[in-house]
């Protein structure tokens, strides 16, 4: 009789996360399924004429892995191009946020201000992606001020979206603007949840700044870091919106700016091709999976298994 | 704590100000029909111009509402949706037309940027036939680049009277069917693109800025390429963008983009503009931007160096950027070495409508009641389909443009309107892709990036390939 008595609060966690997990399975785990499910038909439209749906195997994956005449694979180059574009963003935004996220945590400086800084680093993340990028379209364009800038000085103006590096590197330039503000917060929070006494009991031992940032700072802050990598690495690859009112749908000059996502996009533009673009979201889908577990991996790896060791040890 | 919150709101106020204030600027990087868009609003300011200085002589001056006397049959729905991408005809509409009475206009605005309207209306008239008759699709909108696409479909239906002789019969061939030439709507405009050079640049290159006179110089592309050079040699520049002429040759293409077997082929006219446009860049004889760049919109101001543009008569009045306020009256058009059109918005009957004969009545009104079309150009600057008005209206000496510095443009573009041909086997359902597409790669090549021909073309063909699937490429 008494166990009747014992009330099961068990119930209650699962009744309280099922709204998520029913509005996952509605909008999330139905659509990825039926993304694969649809990646091996025959379906676009020409026109206003709907072709398919037709059961044609893998001939969708086929067609994405065939080389052109010059031996390149197109998603090759746009993955290529995504990671490029990734890189020279996220890097710089890394390092970046890392050393601001110090200097505003560090005890010998005690910056004044800090809430300031903290609003106008975030700032550029409240404007809308397409938005940010627009203005930088216009502040780099041939007659915009930087070229008027550099003409009245006495250079020839030069056209900053007619080359790949540059444009790219202005696309990376307005993500690292638009993250690294967040990132710097992350990682602000990640510091200052490291214990203390930690950084007291170095200084009383006479490490240096150095020392103090690279033995203590850093493997500690390592799984924020991993967290930061990979979400930034998920958002790398479905870059989509700035490169887009940069490069446009063409991903101008020469392909160079042209994301998988901006490929996934042509692909559901005018012909709704959803065979094809199924098969490239698959593909998306695996890489995203892969590259998140290499990252998990090479920098979780010290950080995951020497506590378990310790914990052995002791 | 207070202090911080209200400096930070202040902060992130004034950022979102600066984007928003140089976003709203910005309307030149937009695809030829995107621009229609713009088309619109400044549609709207001349009307209160109008308003104000009509003054009541001609009672076309101010806009009143024409009743056609069209009683509503008694099959007929009380609601009739109309699809569109912006709002310029709806204006026309609501300012000129007496709808019946008891009937419910409902306008379905999608705007055109990324193809946001066609994949609407395509996802509306796909579900015709499940919608109830108040919700079925009864008339929409197209414009010149893919009214192929509707017109030669099922999804449009045959209009049961023969509009009037006199309308420009390009617009009709436009919207025929090409599978068994019935007619599924028709336009309220004509678009005949025209020549606009800047007279005071005409003056020191030609040595005259007479409108007949610039266009006996200037009505071949021989006559035209040797103007180029001296314009160059005197510090000018012969036209905006590399684009400028394009619409002069593929929209007097003679052979199609895709053979009967759906396989892609480049039309002569194709090539003679590229032949053209690549000399033009090696020269220096043009600007190497796009259409719509701020680039090509800064030589419409004071210090602007281009010679030529070239469009119509909504591109002029509404799209040419700073000119009507810094350079108006220093502007005339003349036909140039090729008559043409560019753009144009037709008004399709949609299958499965249960206003068939309300549908055709806005038809028959905005083409051929004469009060209507009156108020269109005088108010609107809009040329009309109907060619007997039109011709009225060129050979009125007493009107003039503005911007032209008081030439009678009707008189241009009637001209030019008689001549312009559509051959509706000739057009493809993927044109918007082969004007703007197309074009678009070859301008990447002329500024640089990629290095050769051949790869611009290969280029374009991966692009065809993600839009039209089933059109066989070369490579």
């Amino acid at each position: 009789m008494k166990k009747h008595k014992l009330v099961s609060y068990a119930k209650w966690g699962y009744i309280f996360i099922a709204p998520f997990f029913i509005v996952y399975i509605i909008f999330q785990l139905i659509p990825l399924l039926s993304t694969f499910y649809y990646s091996f038909f025959e379906n676009y439209r020409s026109g206003l004429n709907v072709i398919g749906p037709n059961f044609v195997g893998f001939d969708n994956y086929v067609t994405l892995f065939t080389p052109d005449k010059n031996g390149s694979i197109d998603i090759f180059t746009y993955f290529i191009n995504t990671i490029i574009m990734w890189l020279m963003g996220a890097v710089p935004q890394l390092v970046f946020s890392l050393l601001l996220a110090v200097i505003f945590t560090g005890e010998r400086l005690r910056i004044k201000g800090q809430g300031f800084f903290k609003t106008v680093i975030y700032m550029p993340n409240l404007i809308m992606a397409a938005a940010f990028a627009m203005l930088f379209f216009m502040l780099f364009s041939k007659v915009g001020p930087f070229n008027q800038f550099i003409m009245s000085s006495g250079g020839e103006a030069f056209d900053f979206f007619a080359n790949k590096w540059t444009t790219r590197g202005i696309i990376a330039m307005i993500n690292f603007l638009m993250w690294f503000g967040n990132t710097t917060i992350l990682l602000m929070a990640g510091i200052m949840g490291i214990d203390q006494s930690l950084f007291e009991a170095a200084s009383i031992d006479g490490a240096t700044s150095w020392q103090v940032f690279y033995k203590i700072t850093i493997p500690l802050l390592k799984p924020i870091m991993v967290y930061v990598a990979i979400t930034s690495l998920i958002g790398g690859l479905q870059m989509f919106d700035v490169p887009q009112v940069i490069g446009t749908y063409l991903g101008s000059p020469n392909r160079s700016t042209m994301t998988m996502i901006m490929y996934l996009n042509n692909y559901l533009g005018t012909s709704k091709n959803y065979g094809m673009a199924g098969a490239l979201s698959v593909i998306i889908f695996i890489i995203t999976g892969i590259l998140s577990v290499i990252v998990y991996k090479t920098m979780a790896n010290d950080s995951g298994k020497k506590p378990k060791k310790a914990k052995k040890g002791a | 704590m207070m202090k911080k919150k209200i400096f930070a709101a202040v902060l992130a106020s004034a950022i979102l100000m600066s984007v928003a204030g140089c976003t709203q600027d910005n309307g030149g990087n937009n695809d030829d029909g995107n621009q229609l868009e713009t088309n619109g609003g400044a549609a709207d300011t001349t009307t209160s111009a109008a308003e104000s200085n009509g003054g009541g002589e001609v009672d076309n001056k101010t806009p009143h509402q024409v009743d056609t006397g069209y009683k509503l049959a008694d099959d007929e729905g009380k609601v009739i949706n109309i699809y569109c991408w912006n709002e310029d005809f709806k204006n026309y509409f609501e300012a000129y037309y007496k709808h019946p009475e008891g009937v419910d206009v409902n306008w379905v605005v999608n705007a055109n940027d990324g193809g946001v309207y066609q994949q609407k209306l395509d996802e509306a008239l796909f579900n015709q036939g499940d919608a109830s008759a108040d919700n079925k699709v009864d008339m929409f909108l197209a414009e010149a680049d893919y009214i192929k696409k509707y017109a030669s479909s099922d999804f449009t239906s045959a209009l049961s009277y023969t509009p009037s002789s006199d309308i420009y019969s390009y617009t009709l061939n436009a919207a025929t069917d090409v599978r068994n030439d019935q007619l599924k709507g028709l336009s309220f405009q004509a678009a005949p693109s025209v020549l606009i050079y800047r007279r005071s640049i005409a003056k020191d290159v030609l040595g005259t800025d007479d409108p007949n006179e610039v266009q006996k110089l200037l009505d071949s592309w021989d006559k035209f390429d040797a103007v180029a050079a001296d314009a160059k040699a005197k510090g000018y520049i012969m036209t905006g963008c590399v684009e400028e002429t394009l619409r002069c040759y593929t929209n007097n293409a003679t052979s199609s983009f895709l053979s009967d077997s759906n396989e892609f082929q480049v039309p002569a006219e194709f090539t003679a503009w590229l032949q053209q446009a690549k000399s033009y860049v090696d020269n220096g004889y043009t600007l190497t931007c796009k259409r719509w760049d701020d680039e090509k919109s800064v030589q419409m101001g004071t210090d602007g160096k281009v010679m030529c543009f070239f469009g119509p008569a909504w591109y002029y009045n509404f799209c040419m950027g700073t000119a009507k306020e810094q350079t108006n009256g220093d502007w005339a058009v003349c036909v140039g070495p090729q008559e043409h059109f560019w753009g144009g918005t037709w008004l399709l009957k949609a299958t499965g409508t249960d206003n068939a004969g309300l549908v055709e009545d806005i038809m028959k009104a905005f083409s051929e009641n004469t009060e209507i079309i009156a108020q269109l150009w005088e108010q609107k600057s809009e040329f009309s389909c109907n060619k007997p008005m039109m011709e009225k209206y060129a050979a009125d000496t007493s009107y003039g443009n503005d911007l032209l510095g008081g030439q009678n443009d009707a008189a241009i573009m009637a001209e030019c309107a008689k001549n312009i041909t559509w051959d509706p086997a000739l057009h493809t359902q993927y044109d918007q892709t082969f004007q703007e597409t197309l074009p678009g790669r070859m301008i990447e090549w002329f500024n640089g990036d990629p290095k050769t021909e051949e790869e611009a073309w290969s280029n374009f063909y991966k692009d065809l390939k993600t839009v039209a699937p089933d059109v066989v490429t070369p490579e």
